[in-house]
């Protein structure tokens, strides 16, 4: 977005861990010893250490020559000689109306450290240069189609001389979505004639120098009526972006496209500023800044129920956005792009059953709470992001599906599969899926990010579906001597409606069809399918105002913990999920991806964080002391779905990766709030905030 | 992959072992003795550490008893995992806080002389040789010595060079003890402790050492003086607070205010767990 960060420091380093030289070796032995004998001497600069601290009047500028920075968006607006990078607004309705017309009103400042990804595979990244100048680049991505780009214009190299592969990815969270190790591949292969080189990040580099999720500050003023309907809301949100801008710029849009929570405010003011500071830079992390925001408001819902006495289920079915009603960026929500908030919120009531109490006293100084949140999010995705899939048949019928989307644990290859054998009315056994993507053979798929996968490569594999099937009609129609549209296609058949006993087979049509007497016509079948994003737009830069994904993805999670009054710990017992899914296309695949979020999100809401030294060192650079979720720590985890259909997704589906994550930080919060009478409104949520909180920290 | 060559060596005896630290010594060479290896590895790959070459001494026999002497003490090899501690159920006290050292794959590599001569401060094993006023009997390259484990440990095991622990010798009334251990992570149980205790309770009187408190493990006569006095569980706490405030550890696992809160509960909980047994 922001071109602001050279592959290796120049001139500054501007966070622990950046990466300043590269030592290339015939093995990892001779290269570790050479690094060793490298002595550097850095002259230290002042830090900015928190983005508040970047804001203040006299704080170091990190980039002064912003200036000079080439933007890849329009819609970046930095703020020069200062570490704001970007800033981006709402407006809708008017907030002092709103808060004159409020009965009461709530502030409260949250603060959220930025954390890591933790993939079990961490970065890789193999390149060679070949004698013709081909760049091959082997890589663990989910944007295969970014690294591609970013090669070619960061060294002036034509498209066609970069060839990426992407195997299988060991996880991503988002955090194989930016384009970093690739290019300090392709500098190091350059530096040894072109031969084939070979980059693994350690897990301690993987933390310290690649980029990790962001952190937050944020200030929120929300106002209500006695009923408890929300009149208005004014955010102010400082992402601290680290030290250099990476997709920040587009984590502030989904912050302020989606910063009302899933509910009807008629009066928004948001200011949303990305921001330098002297930590690792970030980039998307599963939820894309929504587990963050969502944490922000969902508290403030919590606190409104609370000062109203209200039971907080009830307070947020009654400000669900319903149909008629528009979203902060001005969006006019219907049932098919919302979905149904509503019903997530009574299934989840059921589900974790919220009726028989939110706090229970268990005996022992113990109890048990309950807390809630709901979610939405849509996507981020460019105007212009595209989709490709090209089929081609076996000769005995069976065809190849060629889809340029990673795989890196959702199963959207499967997916894919599934909706060509729906619309094929074929085996999906005979259905095969290229796993490797390869920018040279393979359609481009924007990237595999946003829970936007299925949407996009669904929508184009009906497309290349609808193609062939036309081709196959024509071609047996020419054959069985009647117009196409009286044909059939299942099965592998192409069949005449009024007579099935009259059909030619795919194996028979998709490599030409032979008469008896030896003549042959129509040639292989191929089929294309190409998707748009199309009709969306970039947000006003005063009001906000402006389409940014194509749908919704709306749901209500909660989290039931057993707090111990005495020394302030607590354990998981229970998590549920209920989304809006559209349509469930794969059960168990939809209710592991959930779990798997709320799994991450249980580990935000407890434990995962940055902690820095006053240099802005990050000092949980190993998982000696970085922590994530141990298995036997996992609570009952439970998934169900309400299905509100997207008429213009793939067979009604919305996308659903994602989304696990987003409300449960909040919905611990909320449950220890709870269960400690204290306002809980920063992460990670150790026993020791807990206490800090309670007793101002004092023993 | 750990960034530098070493040599590697595995003697069958104690003998072999010292003669081998004393003739790479006198080649220039800085040797290591070796055991689990997990924290030899994890430090040597990230730099942390740098060695010429690294003695083995799991197959050395004396490292590997786990038996009674004839005086019925119960003697444990410094070779045996924590997890052959545990599931030995010998010395339940140093079972159950073996069994919360780290995670099992690693219980299953750590050893008991590799974390009481651990360079990462916590050395959890140790309190319960304290409490238990365990020996440890230490080879050299002029024979065999024991002492008292307060002796030679003093905030963390205090080797001669070239010398190894070869095994611990623990009475077995005292292994056999009733006990206690309560750890405290800042909020995941596999974790280094925020605090942790491992005591028994001998002839009505409590032992109270700890780890994680401060930046060394360790058991002091004056806190046990003052958790076996008179006085509400309340005022004994504070008191025992007030003697260690200036040393508490202070860190990203948790505040030292934090911590010694946490002290206060902890010794509150131990005073009522233990005040019928």
């Amino acid at each position: 977005m922001i071109e602001d960060r050279p592959p290796l420091a120049r001139k500054k380093v501007r966070y622990y861990g950046e990466p300043i030289a590269l030592v290339v070796a015939d093995s990892d032995f001779t290269a570790a010893k050479a690094v060793s004998l490298i002595q550097v001497e850095y002259k230290p600069l002042p830090v900015v250490n928190s983005p508040s601290q970047a804001l203040e009047k006299d704080a170091p500028v990190l980039h002064e020559q912003m200036i000079l920075y080439h933007l890849t968006s329009e819609d970046i607006y930095p703020e020069l000689n200062t570490n704001i990078c970007d800033r981006k607004k709402i407006r809708k309705g008017d907030v002092k109306q709103g808060f004159a017309a409020s009965d009461i009103i709530l502030d409260s400042t949250f603060t959220l450290p930025q954390s890591d990804h933790i993939a079990m595979e961490t970065r890789a990244v193999h390149a060679r240069i070949d004698a013709d100048g081909t760049v091959f680049i082997k890589t663990s991505s989910q944007t295969p189609f970014s690294v591609r780009e970013s090669i070619s214009q960061t060294f002036n190299i034509n498209l066609d001389k970069i060839i990426v592969e992407v195997p299988f990815v060991g996880g991503g969270f988002g955090g194989k979505a930016p384009v970093q190790l690739e290019l300090l591949a392709y500098m190091a292969s350059k530096a040894v004639g072109g031969k084939e080189v070979k980059m693994i990040n350690s897990r301690e580099q993987d933390i310290a120098s690649s980029p990790c999720r962001m952190g937050l500050e944020a200030t929120v003023k929300l106002g209500a009526a006695k009923n408890g309907m929300i009149q208005a809301v004014q955010i102010t949100y400082l992402l601290d972006t680290g030290a250099y801008s990476d997709v920040g710029p587009r984590l502030i849009k989904a912050m302020i496209v989606d910063c009302t929570g899933p509910y009807n405010i008629p009066n928004v003011w948001c200011d949303a500023l990305c921001v330098y500071t002297n930590h690792p830079y970030v980039t998307s992390f599963r939820g894309f800044s929504h587990a963050s925001s969502a944490f922000c408001i969902e508290r403030m819902m919590d606190k409104l129920a609370h000062a109203l006495q209200m039971d907080p289920a009830e307070i947020r079915a009654k400000n669900a956005l319903q149909p008629g009603n528009t979203s902060p960026t001005q969006v006019k929500i219907t049932p098919s792009i919302f979905g149904n908030l509503t019903a997530c919120i009574d299934k989840l009531k059921a589900l974790i059953n919220w009726d028989e109490g939110t706090m229970i006293e268990v005996g022992n100084g113990k109890v048990r709470a309950k807390g809630m949140a709901c979610l939405w999010k849509t996507s981020n995705s460019p105007p212009n992001a595209v989709s490709g899939v090209l089929l081609t048949f076996n000769t005995d019928g069976s065809i190849n599906l060629n889809c340029g989307c990673v795989e890196c644990g959702p199963g959207m290859k499967t997916t894919a599969a599934q909706i060509l054998s729906e619309k094929l009315k074929m085996d999906i056994n005979r259905i095969s899926v290229n796993m490797e993507v390869n920018t040279k053979y393979n359609p481009e798929h924007w990237k595999t990010v946003a829970s936007m996968t299925t949407y996009m490569v669904g929508r184009a594999v009906l497309r290349a579906a609808e193609d062939v099937i036309q081709q196959l009609k024509n071609l047996a129609a020419a054959v069985l001597k009647c117009p196409p549209e009286d044909l059939e296609v299942a099965n592998e058949q192409v069949s005449v409606r009024q007579d099935p006993s009259l059909f030619l087979q795919f194996k028979d049509l998709v490599h030409g069809y032979q008469y008896p007497n030896g003549n042959s016509v129509g040639g292989q079948i191929l089929g294309r399918g190409s998707f748009i994003m199309g009709d969306l737009n970039l947000l006003d830069q005063e009001t906000g105002a402006g389409k940014s994904g194509p749908y919704w993805t709306v749901g209500a999670q909660a989290v039931e913990i057993e707090y111990d009054r005495k020394d302030y710990t607590y354990r998981f017992v229970k998590a549920a999920t209920v989304l809006d899914a559209g349509k469930v296309l794969n059960p168990k695949m939809a209710e592991g991806l959930v779990k798997g979020g709320m799994c991450m999100g249980l580990g935000l809401g407890s434990r995962e964080s940055f902690s820095y030294d006053k240099d802005g060192k990050v000092l949980d650079t190993s998982l000696r002391t970085y922590k994530v979720m141990h298995f036997g720590e996992t609570p009952q985890y439970l998934v169900e779905f309400v299905e509100t259909p997207e008429i213009d997704a793939p067979y009604q589906a919305r996308g659903i990766a994602e989304h696990g994550i987003i409300g449960i930080p909040a919905a611990l919060a909320n449950a220890l709030s709870l269960a400690a009478q204290a306002e809980l409104d920063e992460l990670p949520l150790t026993p020791e905030t807990i206490w800090r909180i309670k007793t101002g920290g004092c023993s | 992959m750990i960034p530098f060559d070493f040599e590697y060596y595995r003697p069958d005896t104690m003998q072999e072992a010292t003669d081998i630290f004393r003739q790479l010594e006198s080649e220039g060479k800085t040797p290591v003795y070796y055991s689990g290896g997990t924290e030899l590895i994890s430090m040597a790959r990230v730099g942390n550490v740098i060695f010429d070459a690294a003695i083995d001494i799991k197959n050395i026999p004396e490292c590997r008893v786990l038996e009674y002497d004839q005086d019925n003490n119960l003697v444990l090899g410094s070779a045996l995992t924590l997890s052959e501690i545990t599931e030995s159920n010998q010395f339940p006290l140093l079972g159950k806080t073996a069994g919360r050292i780290a995670d099992h794959t690693m219980q299953c590599k750590i050893t008991l002389g590799g974390n009481l001569a651990s360079t990462i401060i916590y050395r959890e094993t140790v309190l319960p040789l304290l409490t238990a006023e365990s020996r440890a009997v230490v080879a050299s390259h002029d024979g065999l010595r024991e002492y008292p484990i307060n002796e030679i440990f003093n905030q963390r095991l205090n080797l001669e060079k070239g010398s190894f622990l070869v095994k611990i010798v623990t009475n077995r009334g005292f292994a056999e003890s009733p006990y206690f251990h309560i750890k405290k992570t800042k909020n995941e149980k596999i974790d280094y402790p925020l605090l942790t205790t491992a005591g028994i309770k001998v002839g009505g009187m409590l032992r109270i050492p700890f780890s994680g408190l401060c930046s060394y493990p360790f058991r002091s006569m004056q806190i046990e003086n003052i958790l076996n006095d008179t006085g509400s569980f309340e005022e004994r706490a504070d008191k025992i607070a007030d003697t260690v405030s200036e040393n508490i550890l202070n860190d990203t696992s948790g505040s030292s205010e934090y911590r010694k809160f946490v002290l206060k509960n902890t010794i509150i909980n131990v005073l009522e767990t233990m005040k019928d047994v």
